[in-house]
């Protein structure tokens, strides 16, 4: 009788351990390995916004940021475990030091494989309001994300084999309980792995360059070449000069340096629509119209990202000044803003010298953007 | 029994008549404003159609794009004393993205909901922004807004009305890049307030649309002798009032309704 009782005993204290001592969990259904124990505590994260920006970053209600969110995100994004063959994480294309670009032309991919267009930097992403990539093609970051990982130039990797490794990982499980509160190995999706790079992704900001502290923050002052730069490249209001100005594009109230919009902005010499190597925003669209064009790419860091345009055609700033300067090539939907304009040797310096001072240092610096395992 | 049958017709009929008339809200009024571009004659079409202006120029446009704002319906009692609807803050009419002639004749629509009963005399509204919303900038907008776009940091103000597109000078077919045209009008005084009879009852539901016709050829041209010459000016971003005030002024002229 006494054996009755102790085993009655024994069972009901083995079927209590099974509980999760931070919520309440039917271990009836689940083996003992998919379980993730450990504490699930969100503290909310606030992105570090300058007060002279003045706007709202876009985050989702159902993605908000948190200290573990990121932290997660920042792990997956460094680690090549989203890869076919674990050589490439996101960071391979988006390497910290070139503002998150690759300085290839076109990135490469596992096994060497040839992309088809060149890394864009991400910077400032969280208030992006037009799409992502080069073409717009994902309505949000949580979409861009899912994309690189299936494609067969990029990670080549498919998602259920990501999500398999994350489950069995080490450390994942746990990094995934901490960031959403996942109480099973088996709740781990792909959804959340994106939502927690989009989260990193959103923290990845740009506010601190020698035209943040001179402009906003009145701290120092542009040199003479520096402001004849300055001058040039805002020469939207000019009389003087008959060009719209690069601000007219890549702008947003001084602060972005985009405007985050579609554009063939002249470099491709082609007799129709139709014979674009590439379709850009076209394949999007499905416009024969928006064939050709491309988002203009925010110009903070500038210095750091080269080669420029979507598949890297000029290795220098000094190129890309060319190129606008020769007006492109009368195509079509070629943007009426691309027009021919005479700038001096000095003047073309001096841009050069204005779009210097939108290199952060800060940025490209932050330990808390950078690779968590080295 | 034939008298029952008939009495059971009757009752479905005024049942299915009464479910018919739950369906119509009475405070459900709508309306519909329509803007269609025209140049001259003819469909406005981006990109592909060509156009014939002035002195044997031809143009082919890329994009024609207005802002209105402050739209409101007006009723106006025995008295003249008038009672206002407001419609909408603000809108962009853009025909950024009309690419064929089907496209063009649909024209682009705005729709307002929950209007009250009432006769309404005339619908009005401004071409350009109210100084209020013009000392706006799009970062007190989420997007998608009409407002998120289109600012001109160094005017602290937004661009009212945008024509780009490509003139061809000798009407050769030969479109170069010194042809292509950007005029950005936008600045406080170049709000302009237009006012049109509707002479309406709404009531019961839906009403509309008002359709406007905006003339893009009246906004360049008032004739063989007044016109932009694109031989002369092909840019101007609100720095010559002679080219930006006649572009404004134009535009209320060339908006009417159909």
């Amino acid at each position: 009788m006494k054996f009755y009782w102790i085993t009655i005993l024994a069972v009901l204290f083995f079927v209590a351990g099974c509980k999760d001592d931070d919520g309440p969990m039917d271990c009836t259904d689940c083996p003992d390995q998919d379980i993730i124990v450990g504490p699930y505590e969100p503290v909310s994260y606030s992105l570090e916004i300058p007060e002279w920006i003045n706007a709202q970053p876009i985050i989702p209600t159902d993605n908000a940021l948190t200290v573990d969110g990121i932290e997660l995100g920042r792990h997956l994004f460094y680690d090549p475990i989203l890869s076919s063959d674990s050589t490439q994480a996101c960071a391979s294309c988006h390497i910290q030091e070139k503002a998150f670009t690759d300085g290839l032309n076109v990135s490469k991919g596992v096994l060497g494989m040839t992309g088809r267009r060149s890394s864009m930097s991400i910077v400032n992403m969280a208030y992006n309001n037009d799409g992502f990539f080069w073409d717009g093609r994902a309505e949000s970051l949580e979409a861009q994300a899912l994309l690189p990982v299936e494609d067969h130039l990029e990670l080549n990797e498919s998602w259920e084999n990501v999500v398999e490794k994350l489950r069995r990982h080490p450390d994942y499980p746990q990094l995934f309980r901490k960031a959403f509160g996942l109480e099973k190995k088996s709740e781990i999706t792909k959804e959340l792995a994106v939502k927690a790079i989009a989260q990193f992704e959103r923290t990845l900001l740009s506010f601190d360059s020698k035209y943040d502290q001179v402009v906003w923050r009145n701290d120092g002052e542009f040199t003479e070449e520096e402001e004849m730069g300055k001058s040039l490249f805002f020469f939207e209001q000019s009389q003087l000069v008959n060009h719209p100005g690069c601000s007219h594009c890549h702008n947003n109230g001084d602060r972005f340096f985009t405007n985050n919009k579609y554009f063939n902005n002249g470099i491709e010499d082609v007799d129709d629509l139709t014979a674009f190597p590439d379709y850009g925003r076209g394949e999007v669209t499905n416009s024969v119209y928006d064939n050709g064009k491309f988002r203009a790419p925010s110009l903070r860091n500038i210095e750091l990202t080269a080669p420029y345009m979507h598949d890297g055609r000029f290795q220098t700033l000094e190129e890309v000044i060319a190129h606008y300067m020769s007006g492109g090539h009368g195509v079509e939907n070629e943007d009426s803003n691309i027009k021919m304009f005479p700038l001096t040797e000095d003047e073309q310096a001096a841009m050069i010298a204005f779009l210097k001072t939108l290199t952060d240092e800060q940025f490209i610096q932050n330990p808390a953007f950078s690779n968590p395992f080295e | 029994m034939k008298k029952l049958l008939v009495l059971g017709l009757i009752s479905l009929f005024l049942m299915a008549a009464d479910c018919h008339k739950e369906d119509v809200d009475p405070n459900d009024n709508s309306i519909t404003l329509t803007f269609k571009g025209k140049y001259d004659t003819e469909p406005l079409v981006m990109f592909a159609d060509e156009y014939s202006y002035e002195e044997g120029m031809n143009v082919k446009f890329q994009l024609f794009q207005f802002y209105i704002s402050k739209i409101e319906l007006v009723q106006n009692n025995n008295a003249g004393v008038e009672k206002v609807t407001p419609l909408s803050d603000v809108e962009l009419v853009s025909f950024k993205g009309i690419v064929d002639p089907a496209e063009a004749q649909q024209g682009i629509s705005f729709t307002y909901k929950d209007l009250p009963d009432g006769t309404f005399s005339h619908i009005r509204f401004g071409l350009g922004l109210t100084p209020e919303l013009n000392a706006t900038n799009p970062s007190d907008y989420t997007p998608p807004h009409p407002l998120d776009d289109h600012y001109w940091s160094a005017a602290l103000g937004y661009v009212f009305t945008k024509i780009e597109g490509n003139v061809d000078f000798d009407g050769d077919g030969e479109y170069t890049n010194e042809g292509k045209i950007t005029f950005h009008a936008g600045k406080d005084n170049l709000y302009k307030e237009v006012s049109f009879p509707i002479d309406w009852d709404i009531e019961d539901g839906h009403v509309g649309p008002i359709n406007f016709v905006v003339d893009l050829k009246k906004v360049l041209s008032n004739g063989p002798t007044d016109f932009l010459d694109f031989r002369d000016i092909t840019q101007d971003h609100t720095n010559n009032p002679e080219v930006y005030e006649t572009i404004s002024n134009r535009l209320k002229t060339a908006l009417r309704l159909e």
